[in-house]
């Protein structure tokens, strides 16, 4: 283990995570960790962390009872915690936002982030104008295609959005390129990483500012309903919607369970399921599940939904399912593509893709006897219009 | 001890695997006493998009890590050989299946981009053990406490060993490989010249050197330049070796 880090670095019993960065991120790494945990013990920090959430990113975010869908389905109760509220539309704003008050607690100017389906980079853009920090977003040119409209959120917000034309185009090289980037300015930059993967401290960074997502719906379900449900279900890319929703259910002995992209099908290269088709291995920075071929190179991905086809489970995520606590399952293209368009009839909601990939699991949750569920919704659906428009044929 | 003139880093694969003894000869002819083979790896984080492409092409021509270590096997007229990698494919590999491959080759070192010291202990201590010890690398965002640290983790095994296994490796610049040209040399030779108070190993200086200028000043330090991106780039448009690396070492 590398001794010169105060927090944990490693996961579950088989030592997910770790800091695998080349030497001279080592330094803004190390650096990083101690803001990180100066910024924790901070009640200024604290509160200005709070007053943002609330002021600027409209948290809480509401937890609505989603009764026709559940009739639908036969659940019981089902209950939607509304991340699509959020400002910018998903979950990332929660970690973008106070990453980039701990980059400017450090005195950094600028801010470099990657995307994948341009949640993370809009939200990263939007707090960089709100608080008057340069930045920068790298995304795949696959990506930028098929999320034109966050293209031009993140450019109205005064970002430069970098496109990236290497491999597929996705998340895993706008990462390679963001981590280059990164090398070349980490005295004056900050990276903002939007999932909980990467070099530690990140995985531990990102799920500490995603928790608020689980924290509000545990305590919002029990003053709803005064029970907790049976089951809490999230989709999960990298991790971080999955971490922020499960993690604060840790310890209530309910069934946690994380979806996966299942794409168009179950060979390497047609789905990014890590838990199904993935073998251990080291990407990114850290030790986790990777998608791989035979000689250790990543392999690549397939998924309707540009959030979840990155080829690593975060190595805290993958550790929770490894040592059995978290269940991990899969929703295919055409499910999640069907299971959004129920939600926007029933409840009149439009979910974002990978959300969808969550609400896809209910069938099979309710064929299984679970009569109640909390489901993270972790953004909206109107960045996917033109994919819905078209595979739903609308 | 003299001065090891140039480090040349050669792409496994890029142009081809089967030039690839006969670019070592080539080396070895002009005296060079050691020699970086890159290991072409999908996401090479640290490298510039001359090395970039050039892993992709190679990995694209079936240069995988078990058929790069295989055409090194037997290889009597190479130099040393230091094998440059990122983590991942030697994981996948596995250390005996590794230490087997490695076995008939020139290799000497290796200098795994993304493995810190500590990671991966076991890993890096059968290595170790078996004769293959982990280059230290020195960034520019090193600081001198750690920079002493990193060079008793991965300790020189003193001046009867040879040069691929002695030698630290001093990053020249932030930033990733190949690129920065015309870098002004002044802090990395004030940090040569600092380390130099701390070590009596070599140190090789990489990253964004080309041109013959800079590659003698590194010389001037006592240090040995690496020249890396603007080899390959070179090499793939089909300069012969010998040109490419004379020029350089004058």
């Amino acid at each position: 283990m590398n001794d010169a880090f105060v927090l944990p670095t490693r996961f579950g019993a088989r030592g997910l995570g770790g800091c695998y960065a080349p030497e001279t991120l080592m330094q803004p790494l190390l650096d990083l960790e101690a803001a990180f945990r100066a910024a924790m013990e901070d009640s200024g920090f604290q509160a200005e962390l709070k007053a943002e959430l609330r002021h600027f990113v409209g948290r809480p975010t509401p937890l609505t009872p989603a009764p026709r869908l559940a009739a639908k389905l036969g659940l019981k109760a089902l209950y939607l915690k509304r991340e699509d509220l959020a400002h910018t539309g998903a979950h990332k704003i929660n970690n973008a936002l106070a990453q980039a008050l701990l980059a400017r607690r450090m005195g950094r100017t600028e801010i470099i982030a990657e995307t994948g389906a341009g949640q993370h980079g809009v939200a990263t853009a939007a707090a960089c104008a709100r608080l008057g920090l340069r930045c920068t977003v790298y995304m795949g040119v696959t990506d930028m295609a098929r999320q034109a409209p966050n293209v031009a959120r993140m450019r109205l917000f005064g970002a430069t959005v970098q496109p990236v034309e290497a491999g597929q185009g996705t998340l895993k090289e706008a990462v390679n390129e963001a981590l280059r980037a990164w090398a070349g300015r980490c005295t004056e930059a900050h990276y903002i990483l939007g999932s909980a993967l990467g070099p530690h401290p990140f995985p531990t960074l990102v799920r500490s500012f995603q928790t608020v997502i689980g924290e509000e719906a545990r305590a919002q379900v029990l003053e709803q309903t005064g029970a907790l449900p049976e089951a809490v279900v999230a989709c999960a890319g990298g991790g971080s919607n999955g971490l922020g929703l499960l993690v604060p259910f840790a310890g209530d002995g309910l069934r946690r369970m994380a979806v996966e992209a299942g794409g168009h099908g179950r060979a390497l290269g047609e789905h990014a399921a890590r838990l199904d088709g993935g073998r251990m291995g080291v990407l990114h920075g850290c030790r986790t599940l990777l998608l791989q071929d035979a000689h250790g190179h990543t392999a690549e991905t397939a998924s309707v939904s540009a959030g979840l086809d990155y080829p690593a489970l975060g190595p805290e995520l993958a550790a929770l399912v490894l040592d059995g606590t978290v269940d991990a399952r899969r929703a295919s293209d055409e499910e999640a593509l069907a299971a959004a368009r129920l939600l926007c009839e029933t409840e009149g909601i439009l979910p974002a893709l990978e959300s969808s990939h969550a609400l896809a699991l209910l069938p099979a949750l309710a064929a299984e006897g679970v009569a109640s569920v909390l489901l993270g919704l972790s953004g909206r659906g109107d960045k996917d219009l033109s994919t819905y428009q078209s595979r739903l044929e609308l | 001890m003299t001065l090891n003139p140039l480090l040349p880093f050669l792409m496994a694969g890029d142009p081809s695997l089967e030039a690839l003894p006969g670019l070592l000869a080539g080396a070895r002819a002009l005296g060079l006493e050691a020699a970086e083979v890159g290991l072409p790896h999908s996401d090479p984080i640290a490298d510039g998009p001359v090395l970039q492409a050039a892993a992709h092409r190679a990995i694209g021509r079936g240069a995988t890590p078990r058929r790069v270590l295989e055409s090194l096997a037997g290889l009597t007229d190479s130099p040393d050989l230091i094998l440059f990698t990122y983590l991942n494919p030697l994981l996948q590999l596995g250390l005996d299946p590794l230490l087997r491959l490695l076995e008939p080759t020139p290799v000497r070192s290796l200098l795994v981009v993304d493995l810190p010291f500590g990671e991966e202990p076991d890993f890096e201590a059968g290595l170790r053990a078996a004769g293959y010890p982990l280059v230290p690398l020195l960034a520019p965002t090193t600081t001198p406490e750690r920079a002493k640290a990193l060079l008793d983790q991965r300790p020189d095994p003193g001046p009867g060993a040879p040069f691929a296994q002695r030698f630290a490796y001093v990053v020249a610049r932030l930033g990733v490989t190949g690129t920065g040209q015309g870098t002004d040399l002044g802090p990395v030779a004030a940090r040569v010249r600092d380390l130099q108070g701390i070590t009596a190993r070599p140190l090789a200086v990489g990253f964004g050197l080309s041109d013959p200028a800079s590659l003698r000043a590194v010389r001037t330090l006592g240090a040995t330049p690496v020249i890396g991106s603007a080899l390959v780039a070179d090499l793939t448009l089909g300069r012969p070796i010998k040109a490419c690396l004379e020029s350089r070492i004058a």
